[in-house]
């Protein structure tokens, strides 16, 4: 394999979903469970719904051609109502920071805007300080038309570029993913 | 089995270091079990990346010492092990060709294996980058403004500065972490007290001349000299996101220089500290650094050694303020960043055993050709450096820039870059 192609293939495992990428267990600090994140992210809901939804292939590819990383076509998501109000769903996913996967939750509300960022797992010896609230805090408000760059809207964190890095990407997809459901009809 | 031999040899060295990290991860199975019992490659597990810089730079008053030159190729190889264990290295040629008779050097930058035992234990063995200022753990070209690093953070700290040991290192809740260490410290009976020409006669001569205090004595784990441990101390604070606040503290025994028997040679203590700041606001990217070195137990070399140009100095210093418009002008594309970047260094600030510098007067040869004299360069001068970051994406940066010297005025100089980095 050419060195090229390597790093291509290398590359686009980074951001696909962790039933892709399978290493051995490693060390690893488990903060919250998806439900627990729920909880933090829509406080005042009295119930989650778990959907299992899915993007038209034409949909998903035109995500993974506008945002340039792998985008999945199946979504469970965890819809928060209270009462009959829905206030918005809590998608969990993983990225890669350096060799370890992050696993996140991303609460994006009804309005489609980014309601809190939790980090559920941290596998890596460096970069955690993307588990700072000051840090996730900065991506509350976001939608799908904001750049989420770091060094651009999202600060970096010396020593952790690429667990920043990636997370942001992750938020991204997630938001643009989210976006799309609504769309298309399959959100509210 | 990696020969000895072979790493004399830069392009074969690179090519057994590669060859030997694939080894390694292919003999732990082409086809891993995984969690699931799923066949995983050892290319999971490997990574790659690299950084490089290429300058041009033409001193506006002796154009004659133009040079143009593949400052740094880089190349780094991690390899993740099980349980929290990862290794990282990274391989550099400077001047792009490397051999006995050419001015290039290959050489390995860090090689170590790290555990993490908990977020505030990860223990780190081998070479690696030492925790101080800014840039020395992150100097890819796409991390600072300017073709070339500041002087502060060549000079006084000496970048890229590594040294082999144990250390340390720790996160908290807070946004604080820390790291502390014991490893090998500098050899002064490396240090060179007489030239027939000047060390340097030009910024980048100065930058490349390892005539500083401790570039001049790192020994880099080549065979270091390790009967002198030194320990080292590193805290900072990214607690509030685009805000980077920190320093550092190092204190070890130094190889002597030897004397004649009979002569009293207590043995030298290298001591250096320093503090830097970095933020983002409105736009901008505002840092400051400033450091602070010392070595004890110099005069009785420095006495030895009557009438050097160059003793051994017992303290020196470096600070810089910077500015820089970070959000810049353009597209995420392609942006223009221009930056302004105020300094001050002195690599004599005092002496033990001498006055100081016995430097010629007037107009000296620079170097053996006819004709080509000039002032001998001092050891410390205010630099303002003005100029622009031009990032290309996010990985490649086109750069240019124009740095005026208060005291060494033949230094002042126009340059260009051209940096790279991926990961």
């Amino acid at each position: 394999m050419s060195l090229r192609r390597f790093r291509s293939a290398l590359s686009y495992s980074l951001l696909a979903p962790a039933a892709l990428v399978a290493p051995a267990p490693v060390f690893a600090v488990d903060y919250l469970t998806a439900e627990q994140a729920d909880r933090l992210i829509f406080p005042s809901a009295d119930r989650f719904e778990v959907k299992d939804l899915s993007l038209e292939e034409a949909e998903r590819q035109a995500l993974e051609t506008r945002l340039g990383i792998p985008v999945r076509d199946r979504w469970p998501l965890r819809l928060a109502r209270q009462g009959d109000r829905y206030l918005g769903a809590v998608a969990v996913d993983d990225v890669i920071g350096r060799f370890e996967r992050i696993t996140f939750a991303v609460g994006v509300g009804a309005d489609g805007a980014v309601a809190q960022v939790e980090v559920l797992s941290y596998r890596e010896s460096h970069g955690y300080e993307v588990r700072l609230p000051a840090w996730r805090k900065q991506f509350v408000g976001k939608t799908a038309a904001s750049p989420l760059r770091v060094g651009e809207d999202i600060s970096n964190i010396s020593g952790a570029t690429l667990s920043c890095k990636h997370l942001t990407l992750g938020v991204r997809r997630i938001l643009a993913v989210v976006q799309a459901l609504q769309a298309s009809g399959a959100l509210p | 089995m990696i020969e000895l031999r072979a790493l004399c040899e830069p392009a074969r060295a690179a090519r057994v270091v590669l060859s030997a990290v694939l080894l390694l991860a292919l003999s732990r199975g082409v086809a891993d079990e995984g969690a699931a019992g799923e066949k995983s490659s050892p290319f999971d597990r490997l990574r790659l990346w690299g950084y490089g810089e290429i300058y041009y730079t033409r001193p506006t008053r002796r154009p004659q010492d133009s040079q143009a030159d593949l400052a740094r190729a880089v190349f780094g190889i991690g390899y993740a092990f099980s349980d929290g264990t990862t290794f990282d290295s990274e391989y550099e040629v400077e001047h792009a060709v490397s051999s006995a008779s050419d001015v290039g050097e290959f050489e390995v930058e860090q090689f170590y294996v790290e555990h993490e035992f908990a977020p505030v234990a990860v223990l780190r063995g081998g070479l690696f980058l030492m925790p101080f200022g800014i840039l020395n753990e992150h100097h890819e070209p796409t991390n600072f403004y300017g073709v070339q690093r500041n002087f502060v953070e060549t000079l006084i700290i000496p970048s890229t500065w590594r040294e082999g040991g144990l250390e340390l290192s720790g996160h908290t809740e807070l946004g604080l972490s820390f790291a502390a260490g014991i490893t090998t410290g500098f050899d002064l009976s490396k240090w060179s007290f007489s030239s027939t020409y000047p060390p340097y006669h030009s910024a980048l001569g100065l930058e490349d001349s390892d005539s500083a205090p401790l570039q001049a004595t790192h020994q880099e784990l080549a065979l270091a000299n390790a009967e002198h441990l030194a320990v080292h101390l590193a805290a900072n604070y990214q607690g509030l996101p685009g805000l980077l606040v920190g320093g550092a503290v190092f204190y070890g025994g130094a190889v002597k220089v030897p004397l004649p028997a009979g002569v009293a040679n207590p043995a030298p203590e290298v001591a250096l500290w320093e503090g830097h700041v970095r933020g983002d606001l409105f736009g901008f990217d505002l840092s400051a650094v400033y450091a602070q070195g010392s070595i004890s137990n110099t005069a009785a070399a420095n006495a030895a050694n009557p009438g050097s140009p160059n003793p051994i100095p017992a303290g020196f210093y470096g600070a810089f303020a910077q500015a820089a418009y970070a959000k810049g002008f353009g597209t995420r594309a392609c942006r223009l960043a221009p930056f302004l970047r105020v300094e001050r260094y002195d690599m004599g600030s005092s002496y033990q055993g001498t006055q100081g510098p016995l430097i010629p007067s007037g107009l000296v040869p620079l170097s053996p050709a006819p004709g080509d004299t000039g002032t001998w360069p001092r050891g410390h001068d205010w630099v303002s450096t003005v100029g622009a970051n031009l990032f290309v994406g996010e990985d490649v940066v086109v750069k240019i820039d124009y740095q005026s010297f208060s005291t060494n005025a033949d230094f002042r100089r126009f340059d260009l870059g051209l940096g790279l980095s991926f990961d």
